[in-house]
């Protein structure tokens, strides 16, 4: 902020208090000039008045003597009551915080743009989400599920499933039954799964350009988290 | 009462629709019941030499819905078993000769004259099998325990669910053998992915063979395992749905178990 282009003395009301800017750059005397000017205009309401004056500076010690000096100044001319200088606002809240929602309430700020339905997704059909699709149910070779978000499969996937359409890379895909004939997530396209035999619930993910699928029980991407948020 | 309309189809060609249908329609005849059976394949008909009706064909399915015959005329009647009856596709036409209103209109009519009437749906997912399930109550899912025939029936089957029609499962030309060797899908595998009720199990035969080469239906042949089992099916499908379904075992394998048991022993 440059003082130089600021008027030398700004008066508005605060609270109780009248809150004096002054520029510090400028010359005792000159600034006591400019102060006449408002101070003869508010006449009586002077008188006694608690004057706040800012000089807009941390540096300490020109500070206070500024303002002793401007404060005995008024104080003779226009009889001004009690003169301090600005009191630095308290910091109630903490910045390193992470910033945390409260849950209970997240239907009044959230609405659910998931798709959930139930059945069997069979060969040759395909269901498309805007945002995440939850199947409860069995996805069949040859059929295809498009989502924007994430895709969660509460049954065996065995088809086609692209999550994070189009170029989500956050998006996961997980089945109880993990054994697709191709996946993609947002741009990356993974296809020919190795036999994953493994009968627990799987999911798979973008990790360092790659799509990774890894035991969702043990390898929990959410757990991490230190607060439950939407996604 | 109006008989029903039951429509055979597969998606995949060649895993025994054909053969299917004409061995359930003499497996029902032959229990009494008075049956047609319709051959949906228009422009590759083969349905007749199956049957072993070939020579005696005069009119076909597309003459009954152009009007150039009645129904009657163009219904062959099977001389080895009574109640049995053919409606012949046409060779010369293409599947657009009939729409599925026209079928919905003969199915009507032989409703009235026939107890059951049997589809033999063509292969793929075109006009000719939108056709047959137009005017089908029931639908009868034939798959192998192929991966391909799996892929295709369940394309089929969501097909059949939109048209409100609640599919039945054969699982034919099951090899026990290599079910038994981890070689094969087992009819547990195909039910699985499927996800529809299963009215029977046919075990590969070779019999089969030669009983649609000499046009001889399946089930007048003795000890046809797969003749056995349609006649099976056929009952479940009329009146006794709680028939328990056989699993074809490898009995071979069972006597050379026991056999070995004993030579062990000695």
């Amino acid at each position: 902020m440059n003082h130089n282009d600021d008027p030398p003395v700004k008066i508005k009301g605060v609270g109780d208090s009248l809150w004096v800017a002054v520029n510090p750059n400028l010359p005792v005397e000159q600034l006591k000039k400019e102060l006449i000017k408002p101070f003869e205009r508010l006449k009586h309401l002077a008188i006694n008045a608690r004057i706040i004056i800012d000089t807009g500076k941390d540096d300490q010690e020109n500070n206070d003597r500024l303002i002793e000096e401007l404060g005995n100044y008024l104080k003779a001319e226009f009889q001004v009551g009690h003169v301090s200088k600005p009191t630095p606002p308290k910091r109630s809240v903490n910045k390193n915080r992470i910033r945390q929602q409260d849950m209970g309430n997240a239907w009044h700020h959230y609405r659910n743009d998931g798709l959930l339905i139930a059945g069997r997704v069979r060969s040759g059909q395909k269901i498309q989400a805007k945002k995440h699709l939850i199947i409860l149910g069995d996805l069949n070779p040859g059929a295809e599920v498009i989502a924007g978000g994430d895709i969660i499969i509460l049954g065996c996937l065995q088809g086609k499933a692209s999550a994070g359409q189009p170029d989500n890379e956050n998006a996961i895909i997980m089945a109880l039954e993990f054994k697709p004939t191709q996946i993609q997530i947002g741009g990356f396209v993974a296809a020919g799964m190795a036999d994953s035999s493994a009968d627990r619930p799987e999911f798979a993910s973008v990790e360092e350009n790659a799509i990774i699928v890894d035991d969702y029980i043990k390898g929990n991407p959410f757990r991490r988290l230190a607060w439950p948020e939407v996604r | 009462m109006d008989g029903k309309v039951v429509v055979v189809t597969s998606g995949k060609g060649g895993v025994g629709k054909t053969t299917i249908s004409a061995s359930l329609g003499a497996a029902l005849a032959l229990q009494g019941k008075r049956v047609a059976v319709v051959d949906m394949d228009i422009g590759l008909r083969n349905l007749d030499v199956v049957m072993g009706l070939e020579n005696r064909i005069v009119f076909n399915i597309v003459d009954i819905i152009k009007g150039r015959c009645k129904i009657k005329q163009a219904a062959i009647r099977d001389r080895r078993i009574d109640n049995l009856y053919l409606i012949p596709a046409s060779q010369s036409d293409d599947k657009n000769a009939i729409k599925p209103e026209n079928m919905v209109w003969l199915t009507n009519r032989l409703r009235k004259e026939f107890d059951v009437t049997l589809l033999d749906c063509p292969a793929g997912i075109e006009q000719g099998f939108k056709n047959s399930i137009a005017a089908a109550d029931e639908a009868i899912v034939v798959c192998t325990p192929e991966v391909s025939a799996v892929r295709d029936a369940d394309r089929i089957i969501g097909l059949l669910y939109a048209q409100s029609i609640t599919p039945k499962l054969i699982v034919n030309r099951i090899v026990p053998e290599m079910v038994k060797n981890g070689d094969m899908l087992s009819h547990e595998d195909v039910v699985e992915v499927l996800a529809i009720d299963l009215i029977g199990l046919i075990e590969m035969d070779d019999r089969v063979v030669v009983s649609t080469n000499t046009g001889t239906p399946l089930i007048l042949q003795e000890e046809s395992k797969a003749g056995m089992a349609l006649q099976r099916i056929a009952l479940r499908l009329d009146g006794h749905p709680d028939l328990p379904i056989e699993n074809p075992m490898d009995k071979k394998s069972f006597w050379k178990k026991l056999g070995s048991r004993f030579s062990r022993k000695n």
